[in-house]
């Protein structure tokens, strides 16, 4: 509660000063565990402003919104640590620009919620290196850890079993904030490389080039997973390739806002025991 | 409506025997969008060409498959004949069935399956291509040769002489090279700096060439025609411009005993210095290493000793950038170390010396003044041994290849040593006499009858030394007994090999090379100066051991590669290279970083009123050289490669 | 038992290495597995995953992939690219129960045609033990519509 007061002190201070031109942040949402965005422009807006461990949706993807930034005014966002990742990533991938963003951090641990150090991105880079050497979920999931040691026929039908279930909505990309292409290429049919039917075979290549697309740029936000109507695991598929990148070439994914995208750099020596 | 012409070519029996092509020629008749499917003994004989042309123009063919041979051996060939029937060149795609499956199934119906599916994928592949534009880039008239010995010098010269502009970059403060160093040459004896030296003049003083000595090849960017090379210019700490070569500086210099390159460790020279008497440019150096001054901070006799005061401690090095249309690969070798030999003694005993510190001794204008002496005590040798394959031809210790050289160098300095001192004797140790060559087995055989040279065919197993002379312990072969000769001094011949940072600098220029770091010509047979690049020929003993003949030579055809290049104004390029959709690109820019030609830039996309709205991709097509790297990275699928679009390959995939 | 199974395996392959490898082998007239139809690119750098599902879809049971060897590659580095993607492509593909012994990836230069040709036969010959991808297989059926062109 304390932590939601300062915040929505420091918003109206932003606004007020000008230095921001909308805050984007967090309000009531249908059922008191849950959270919708809001938009804050004035000081009254600011009052509506929740901040508590509910407040997990990664709001970073709103960041680049058609024409938001482009008048070069500053937008403050709320993030937690995934966030941040989030926003260094869109500004390696140079979707926004980082200086434009301030940055009001914060975390949480069961229902305490506290804030972070820091406006502007360069400011949690000691945390983000932290948190890569010491991630913070130190005990793999369960189901994870019961995949991983299924052989490939099981994990097959897992998953056949999972994408089954899938409806081809697409939320997963709506809320995922790399989600950001102008034309996704499940949306592209000259060639048609996936089907667009729901059938398992066609969610199977969906989500498997989803994953595909997201590998070093996944940072487990679980945007998509929390927005799922049948939820499937998605956030398992995409926590074992941020584990292969981390462990392959040592990729962290949004640890700066320069970093080089894992799949569009190499280095000479990285690891090939697999090919012949 | 697509019409395609599949066209089943039997190559003899090289493909009928195997696949049952009018089975596969029926079937694929019947294959949606084929208007025409034919077979014939040999399709890319003259009337096979005209029977596909006549083909083309009766049925008004989209587009065309040949099921025949690889297209490395006769895309070009069908091609062609497409754009004389008035069909786009690119509307045609082979079927490789002969390489990929006649050639390799011994099951005649496997091979008919698998021949079936390899033909409809392609004519999957080829309803879907589009006609395409071969691209026109500009040829900038000017070569870089890089090195300066006797291969660069010719290439430069060439190139000069028939009017195109010539840059010549050489590493070393003067030019002249390995050549420079040898005293006389084979077979004809003439005295290697009296033939060198003028060439090195006429280069220096050539209204067509640039020379850039002390100089070294920091990038190249760009591709044929069109090179982007950016050049070091190593600070001499001489201004070249005022002084005169005069000397004054390096008579006063007071670091004298600098152990000389040139001399290959048997001369001295200052810390000023020019490599040799007859340097070109005769403009001195100072190495850095060397110098008092560099060193303490005191000294400067050099500047104070120039009248004309062009000696500049302050020097820094300074970079050119240079457009270039061709470039010619001279770089030369380098002498073995002949280290690995521990039981020859070389660096051990001073009286072993190797091949090209033997011709510094026998060159007139050596540390010896041209008198065979010994560098232990300055006597001359009565009993001189030479080794030949120290180094080549020994997987185990030195290299696998043979030299080539050497045993025409041996038999020279047996007999360059015959004439110079009276009396004394060689014994030389060899495991054949390669002497292939215009006038060379004649050379060898003077050496032998005329100036007595002792040839003894057997390995050397040891050298060591005993009461003041060299004793060498080797087998006689022939005789089947070992022998030991005491010798007062013994030469070997030891291996050419790639310069040391030969394989980098192939990286650097994006040449291929060996496993030994010789780089590797387009064709060994049929491409032999040209490299793996576009527009990059080479020349000399970078390729691999070289006589001076063969390098002259290779120097000169790379000269006429480089002139046929500049013949023309423009080149033609196929068109196979990566186009975006502005519309869909998001701008993320993954694929300038994967791109490995810089070929991808950032291009603004405005309204009406100018006002920026997106950047996006823009691929230049003068750059792109169609790998496609980038068009797999792109998320959105908004770039695409011609020729092999994301359709057409969709579409072979189906067709399997 | 019947016949004995014939996998169908499609293979990828870059231009200047691995396909003048396998011609190669042709004009050496070495003989392997009839099993393996060849798709031709530019550079392993062309080579997208999206190749691989698609393969796999029109009915593949073994994908092969392969190019020039690192430091080889006619466009100097797109080898290495495409060696980064694999890698991740294939964890993903293994995390989803594809198997990796399904999808190989291989380095043959142009002169390796001897490679060529010994690794289509223990390629082939390990698919075949394998057996079809029937999992897959069931899949494409469910779509009663097998992919269009």
């Amino acid at each position: 509660m304390i932590t939601q007061e300062k915040y929505r002190t420091t918003v109206k201070e932003l606004l007020a000063s000008g230095s921001v031109k909308m805050v984007i942040g967090y309000k009531p949402g249908s059922t008191p565990d849950r959270r919708r965005p809001l938009f804050i422009r004035t000081s009254e807006e600011a009052d509506q402003l929740v901040l508590d461990s509910t407040c997990m949706t990664n709001l970073s993807g709103y960041l680049v919104t058609e024409g938001l930034l482009s008048d070069e005014k500053r937008v403050g966002i709320f993030l937690r640590p995934e966030g941040i990742r989030s926003i260094n990533i869109l500004a390696a991938e140079y979707q926004l620009n980082i200086e434009q963003i301030v940055i009001l951090g914060f975390d949480s641990t069961g229902r305490d919620v506290r804030p972070l150090e820091g406006r502007n991105a360069g400011d949690f880079s000691g945390l983000l290196s932290e948190i890569k050497e010491k991630p913070v979920q130190t005990s793999k999931e369960p189901l994870l850890e019961r995949i991983e040691k299924m052989n490939a026929q099981e994990r097959f039908d897992f998953w056949q079993e999972e994408f089954s279930r899938c409806i081809k909505c697409y939320a997963c990309r709506q809320a995922c904030p790399m989600c950001y292409c102008r034309r996704c290429i499940v949306d592209s049919n000259q060639p048609q490389w996936i089907n667009t039917s729901s059938h398992t075979l066609g969610n199977f290549e969906w989500n498997i080039v989803r994953a595909f697309h997201l590998s070093g740029r996944c940072v487990q936000c679980g945007n998509c997973d929390r927005a799922c109507p049948v939820n499937i695991p998605l956030r398992l598929i995409n926590q074992r390739m941020a584990t292969e990148v981390l462990d392959g070439f040592d990729h962290f994914a949004g640890l700066s806002p320069t970093q080089e995208p894992v799949l569009a750099s190499f280095k000479k020596d990285d690891t090939e025991t697999f090919i012949l | 409506m697509a019409k395609i012409g599949v066209f089943i070519c039997h190559c003899g029996e090289n493909i009928a025997a195997k696949v049952d092509c009018t089975k596969l020629a029926a079937a694929l008749g019947e294959h949606p969008g084929v208007a025409v499917s034919v077979e014939y003994k040999y399709f890319c004989s003259d009337p096979g060409q005209e029977s596909v042309k006549k083909a083309i123009r009766d049925n008004n063919l989209s587009g065309i498959v040949i099921a025949a041979c690889s297209p490395r051996m006769h895309e070009a060939t069908f091609r062609k004949a497409c754009a004389e029937a008035g069909l786009n060149p690119y509307l045609c795609e082979i079927a490789n069935i002969r390489e990929q499956c006649s050639w390799v199934h011994t099951d005649g119906d496997m091979a008919t399956a698998k021949a079936m599916d390899i033909v409809r994928s392609m004519v999957e592949k080829v309803k879907r291509n589009n006609k395409l534009q071969s691209i026109e880039v500009p040829v900038t008239r000017r070569a870089l040769v890089i090195g300066g010995g006797i291969a660069g010098l010719q290439a430069a010269l060439d190139i000069a002489n028939a009017g195109q502009e010539v840059v010549l970059v050489e590493r070393e403060p003067s030019l002249g090279g390995h050549m420079a160093q040898l005293s006389e040459t084979f077979p004809t004896l003439d005295c290697s700096q009296c033939i060198m030296t003028p060439r090195m003049v006429e280069t220096a003083q050539h209204p067509k060439i640039r020379l850039l000595t002390y100089a070294e090849v920091e990038s190249v960017d760009g591709y044929i025609g069109n090179f982007k090379v950016k050049i070091r210019m190593k600070s001499r700490y001489v201004d070249m411009n005022t002084c005169t070569g005069c000397g004054d500086c390096m008579t006063k210099c007071p670091a004298k005993k600098i152990s000389s390159e040139f001399d290959c460790g048997l001369g001295k020279r200052t810390a000023i210095y020019t490599p040799f008497a007859q340097s070109v440019p005769n403009i001195p150096v100072i190495d850095k290493a060397s110098c008092i001054y560099f060193k303490n901070g005191k000294c400067k006799m050099c500047q104070k000793s120039c009248q004309l005061n062009s000696i500049n401690f302050e020097m820094q090095d300074e970079f050119i950038d240079l457009e270039i249309g061709a470039i010619v690969v001279a770089t030369g070798f380098q002498v073995q170390n002949t280290a690995v030999y521990g039981e020859y003694g070389y660096g051990k005993f001073p009286d072993v010396i190797t091949g090209l510190q033997f011709e510094r001794l026998a060159s007139a204008s050596g540390p010896t003044a041209g008198k065979i002496l010994r560098p232990s005590d300055g006597k001359e040798p009565e009993n001189v041994v030479f080794i030949q394959c120290a180094g080549s031809r020994d997987p185990s210790k030195g290299v696998r290849y043979c030299s080539k050289i050497c045993c025409m160098y041996t038999a020279k300095h047996a007999m360059l040593y015959a004439h110079k001192v009276h009396g004394g004797k060689t014994h030389i140790f060899y495991m054949d006499i390669r002497a292939a060559g215009k006038g060379y087995d004649e050379f060898t055989r003077r050496a032998i009858e005329e100036d007595e040279a002792s040839y003894v065919r057997g390995r050397v197993s040891k050298v060591w030394q005993e009461n003041g002379k060299l004793m060498v312990r080797g087998v006689d072969t022939l005789l089947g007994k070992p022998v030991t000769v005491a010798a007062d001094m013994v030469v070997l011949a030891t291996a050419m090999v790639s310069q040391p940072n030969a394989k980098e600098f192939a990286k650097t220029i994006g040449i291929a090379y060996d496993e030994y770091g010789f780089y590797n010509e387009a064709h060994l047979k049929l491409r032999p100066v040209e490299s793996s690049t576009a527009g990059v020929f080479l020349a000399g003993a970078c390729q691999s051991p070289k006589d001076i003949p063969d390098s002259v030579a290779q120097a000169s055809a790379s000269a006429s590669k480089v002139l046929a290049l500049f013949s023309k104004e423009k080149l033609e390029r196929e068109p196979v290279i990566a186009v975006n959709n502005e519309a869909t690109c998001a701008g993320c820019w993954g694929c300038v970083l994967a791109c490995p030609y810089n070929a991808i830039e950032k291009k603004d996309i405005r309204d009406r009123s100018g006002r920026l709205i997106k950047q996006v991709a823009y691929v230049n097509p003068g750059l792109c050289q169609g790998c496609g790297t980038c068009v797999t990275f792109c998320r959105s699928n908004s770039l695409d490669l011609a020729g092999f679009t994301e359709k057409q390959i969709f579409a072979e995939v189906m067709g399997l | 038992m019947s016949e004995p199974f014939e996998p169908k395996i499609v293979a990828f392959v870059c231009t200047y290495c691995t396909y003048a490898g396998a011609d190669l082998a042709g004009t050496s007239r070495l003989k392997y597995a009839p099993n393996v139809r060849i798709v031709r690119l530019p550079c392993t750098g062309r080579i997208s995953p999206m190749f691989i599902l698609k393969a796999l879809q029109k009915g593949a049971d073994g994908v092969l992939i392969s190019g020039c060897h690192p430091g080889d590659c006619h466009f100097t580095h797109g080898n290495y690219h495409a060696r980064r993607r694999w890698m991740v492509f294939r964890a993903l593909l293994d995390f989803t129960g594809i198997s990796p012994e399904r999808v190989k990836f291989s380095w043959i230069s142009a002169a390796e045609g001897g490679k060529f040709a010994d690794l289509i036969n223990s390629v082939t010959e390990e698919i075949r033990n394998l057996g079809p991808f029937d999992q897959y297989q069931q899949l494409i059926k469910e779509t009663e519509s097998p992919a269009t062109l």
